[in-house]
């Protein structure tokens, strides 16, 4: 029948993870992942949700550096006054995430671990059923490409390419203890264990952002401009030295950063690299030559407002 | 199954829930409280939306675990007695509802909408309401509905 746990510590939160081994999945605001347990995507028996835990739901947010709780809610980063004045690239891409009653419960914690998407995995069992084998679920094959080895499905999160291009850190509890590391290297390039350089039982609690960039720009590609996931997002900042960290999410499996002296760069380099490290397949809704032609379309944007 | 003690409409409701029931459920197969419509079940449509402690939230995806020891209100706990909250009365008024069944959501998510912003433009509510989908789509005469209700409130 299930389990429900509202653990009120990490410490806690952790030992009910390992009284599960295997069987269990974090909530934040649980958005997400509802779905998934809804089309039988997920079938684990307890759920362990973090949306009590202490200390884990302030925004500190000041001219120099910003500190959010990882349970902060969209809804609160995107109408903090703090973070409109000093991180305006957060509050925007956050306010670009679904709609604004999902936005009141999703977290900033569950918006960085959201996980990857992909038009022939999230359907309904009866769906699945009906097309048949698909590798990231029970099959042996990519619906989407024929391959046999790999999966192509999209990291769709909004806040973390305008986070990776703020340069966040992330605090990240686990039983083998606290962490501090690179927004973007806990995101693996595979479609299937896209968190694969996360321990299983991680629990992000904090998201560090230590400057604020000199510059910034954001855009998010979708059907409608409410409620859809992404289907390309690029965020980008350049810093007081001139550095450009230019960030796409929605065209790999996960986010792809370019980093480099805005000296060294040329808007064709960028494109070139941002098109030779995306691995896009034509798993979106939009036709994947129009998703490709928008990343020199947006890039090129980028460039010129810069 | 757990034993919960909910606070639905003021009243406290003690009831035997599943652990990965959503408040949804109890309300409609539970409660009897059918007000709250099942539309897609899969946070999209907004037909499911109630308040938990005077937050919007969506029925389908909050566990009814979560919603222990706090408020909940539901489109049944609007008016009081015959007399229409005012943006219930403005959507009759202005013919902001077909078939009626996105209506509860949409008035669900216009109470708290015009807490917080008293005096919203045209665009703004059309951004506040972005995620209730009206399949009638009588979606002009609702947002004008809403923005009578918002004057209404004003007074």
């Amino acid at each position: 029948m299930g389990h429900y746990f509202r653990p009120t510590t990490i410490k806690e939160a952790l030992s009910l993870a390992s009284d599960w081994p295997g069987n269990y999945k974090y909530f934040g605001g649980g958005t997400d992942l509802q779905i998934y347990r809804k089309q039988k995507l997920l079938n684990n028996e307890a759920i362990i949700d973090l949306s009590e835990l202490d200390d884990t739901c302030s925004i500190k947010a000041d001219e120099n550096s910003m500190k959010l709780g990882a349970f902060v809610t969209l809804d609160e980063i995107t109408t903090s006054s703090d973070i409109q004045t000093h991180f305006p690239l957060l509050a925007e891409a956050a306010a670009s995430v679904a709609t604004p009653v999902i936005r009141k419960t999703a977290t900033m914690g569950g918006n960085l671990l959201v996980n990857n998407r992909c038009t022939l995995y999230n359907q309904s069992k009866e769906w699945r059923d009906a097309v048949g084998s698909c590798l990231r679920e029970v099959g042996n094959i990519c619906l989407v490409t024929g391959g046999k080895d790999k999966c192509f499905s999209r990291n769709v999160s909004d806040t973390a390419p305008a986070l990776i291009a703020l340069n966040a850190v992330v605090i990240i509890h686990s039983q083998d203890g606290k962490k501090e590391i690179p927004l973007q290297d806990i995101y693996a390039r595979d479609g299937i264990k896209f968190h694969d350089h996360l321990d299983e039982d991680a629990i992000v609690s904090e998201i560090r952002v230590p400057t604020k960039p000199a510059s910034w720009w954001f855009k998010k590609l979708r059907l409608r401009k409410t409620l859809d996931f992404t289907s390309l997002t690029v965020a980008a900042t350049v810093d007081s030295a001139g550095i450009a960290r230019v960030c796409l999410n929605g065209v790999s499996m996960s986010p792809v950063l370019i980093e480099e002296s805005l000296k060294k760069l040329t808007v064709e380099t960028v494109i070139k690299k941002a098109r030779k490290n995306c691995k896009t397949v034509d798993n979106d809704l939009m036709p994947l030559k129009y998703r490709r032609e928008m990343i020199n379309v947006y890039l090129n944007e980028w460039w010129k407002s810069k | 199954m757990e034993k919960v003690q909910l606070n639905v409409n003021g009243f406290p409701q003690v009831v035997l829930v599943g652990s990965h029931e959503t408040i949804l459920e109890t309300l409609r197969n539970r409660l009897n409280l059918t007000g709250t419509k099942q539309c897609c079940d899969e946070g999209t449509c907004g037909s499911c939306t109630v308040l938990m402690d005077g937050k919007p939230v969506l029925g389908c995806l909050t566990p009814t675990v979560r919603c222990v020891g706090k408020e909940i209100v539901t489109i049944e706990g609007v008016s009081s007695g015959d007399n229409l909250h005012p943006v219930q009365k403005q959507l009759v008024q202005n013919g902001g509802m077909q078939c009626g069944f996105c209506t509860p959501g949409v008035v669900m998510t216009a109470i708290p909408y015009l807490k917080e912003n008293p005096d919203p433009s045209i665009d703004d509510i059309k951004e506040g309401l972005s995620g209730n989908l009206c399949r009638c789509t009588g979606y002009k005469k609702i947002i004008e509905a809403v923005k009578n209700a918002a004057e209404e409130l004003n007074g």
